[in-house]
């Protein structure tokens, strides 16, 4: 028995959208309503992620703006922030409730903001950026968040021998299925020449090692599994794990571990009865090439210290032994904070489904999305499975 | 009134070019900034205790796009394995790597006044 089962799904292209923040979602929630069949009025809750906008727009209590302009006004609306990791709570919890009984047909989504549009340039957004790390032990040394993962995979490199070429050749996988993605930031291939040749963001990372700073929503219909064979086309949730660490780095036992994850994906499989040789692709939080490779690591996919010799081999690629990042990732599909992590479900969603195009994963029926917040002191991992 | 470690203490400590930790009393594990509890194991039992000034990178970056606020690019970054504990600060020499021997050598501070180590090459 599945622990909770997706009926609908859908997201906005990421990129620059010069459009309000209800508006942006609604380009989500009612494709996702509209796939799933179902009318607002069947909703019982609405379970919701966004972590700045009101640093970014002035714009908070954003549940209620968000459930009125999707036709939901009344319902219970919960509003979750855990950095990177925002979207991907509100859908654990949306997971939980319908398990438990509490809920039958849940909405769960997220929207966020961070380009220029916003009013903030990208010294002002890099600095809402790192609220994120800690204000009193990490913040006041500089620190930004490419800063932050620069940390993690320097280590790494120095543990495993990890190479700029290899990190470099995550970029180019994900600009890649990136392309056949019509949803992506960035719709153009990349080169490893090209992404060794941009500007340090912070050492080792340059330009081409980072995600870009997006606009976009997503948004899935959750249901129990009882009802979920009453839909069209569910898709199991089979596990979700959530775990934190220690804050801040210099308090992590080992950083580059990202402890959190190999948590969260402990949970995850057990709860699956499977384990990560079950899994057909993953979607993982790659906010820069070295995450991606921390991740795979963290996940089980590949062994430690392996993340960079797969990367480089192609063992990633979509026709690779353990495809990473279909969808592009948040290295070319991009990175609206808050609607990540559904996003990753969106695409565990329609992969799982068979329905995801060009760059659709062959046969895949198992899958797991990682998503990461802050300085890797949240993760959530979720498993996905075509529905028995 | 509790002994336990503070903001206030560790940040007059790092502005005086001294380190300040907790060691629990139970589990035995230091860390390098104030807790009301150890995050290990929820022990109260926190002692404060001095960290060396000195240690060995353990991990550094150079920043080069820096936040609203930060004037300067190509600052470097670094965590600082004290032995017992580590503690993140800015390196005032640009040239240090992993695994380089480094001593306090004074400290920054924002704009909003929080303060952080500064280590240099031993």
């Amino acid at each position: 028995m599945a622990r909770a089962a997706v009926v609908g799904a859908g997201m906005t292209k990421f990129g620059v959208h010069d459009k309000p923040l209800q508006e942006l979602f609604g380009e989500a929630a009612l494709p996702a309503l509209d796939d799933a069949g179902v009318e607002p009025s069947e909703i019982d809750a609405f379970y919701f992620g966004n972590a700045m906008s009101g640093q970014a727009e002035n714009d908070t209590h954003l549940g209620p703006k968000l459930a009125s302009h999707v036709g939901m006004a009344g319902v219970p609306v919960q509003r979750f922030e855990d950095a990177c990791a925002t979207s991907s709570n509100a859908f654990k919890n949306a997971v939980e409730a319908v398990d438990a009984g509490i809920h039958d047909v849940v909405l769960v989504g997220g929207v966020e903001r961070c380009t220029p549009e916003t009013g903030q340039d990208t010294a002002a957004m890099t600095r809402i950026f790192a609220s994120a790390s800690h204000r009193q032990y990490e913040q006041p040394t500089g620190l930004t968040f490419p800063g932050v993962f620069a940390l993690f995979t320097k280590r790494h490199m120095h543990e495993y021998g990890t190479t700029e070429e290899q990190l470099a050749e995550v970029a180019v996988k994900n600009h890649g299925n990136g392309a056949l993605n019509p949803n992506a930031h960035f719709g153009k291939e990349t080169t490893v020449e090209e992404a060794l040749d941009g500007p340090i963001v912070a050492d080792p990372f340059r330009l081409m090692d980072c995600c870009p700073f997006s606009d976009g929503a997503s948004a899935v219909v959750v249901v129990s599994d009882e009802l979920a064979d009453s839909y069209d086309a569910p898709v199991d949730v089979s596990g979700v794990g959530h775990a934190t660490d220690v804050v801040p780095i210099g308090d992590k036992d080992t950083p580059h571990v990202t402890q959190a994850a190999r948590d969260a994906a402990a949970q995850a499989y057990e709860q699956a009865d499977t384990s990560a040789a079950e899994m057909d692709f993953a979607e993982v939080h790659d906010c820069f090439t070295g995450a991606e490779i921390l991740a795979s690591e963290a996940l089980g996919l590949v062994e430690d210290g392996e993340g960079g010799p797969a990367a480089e081999a192609g063992r990633t690629a979509r026709d690779g032994d353990v495809p990473i990042n279909p969808s592009g990732g948040l290295k070319a599909k991009g990175h609206p904070i808050g609607a990540t992590g559904t996003a990753q479900l969106v695409e565990l969603t329609e992969q799982l489904r068979g329905t995801a195009g060009e760059r659709q994963i062959d046969g895949a029926d198992s899958a797991v999305a990682h998503n990461l917040g802050g300085d890797a002191a949240t993760t959530v991992v979720t498993v996905m499975e075509v529905r028995q | 009134m509790s002994d336990r470690l503070t903001h206030g203490e560790w940040s007059d400590a790092v502005e005086s070019g001294e380190l300040l930790g907790q060691t629990c009393s139970d589990c035995g594990k230091t860390q390098g900034t104030p807790k009301a509890a150890c995050p290990h194991c929820g022990s109260r039992a926190l002692e404060t205790v001095e960290l060396p000034t000195e240690g060995v990178v353990y991990t550094e970056t150079t920043i080069n796009v820096p936040p609203v606020g930060v004037e300067e690019r190509g600052y470097q970054v670094a965590v600082v394995d004290l032995g017992e504990a580590r503690v993140m600060g800015r390196l005032s020499d640009g040239e240090v790597g992993i695994g380089d021997t480094v001593e306090v050598s004074g400290f920054t501070e924002d704009d909003d006044g929080y303060v952080a180590p500064a280590f240099e090459p031993r």
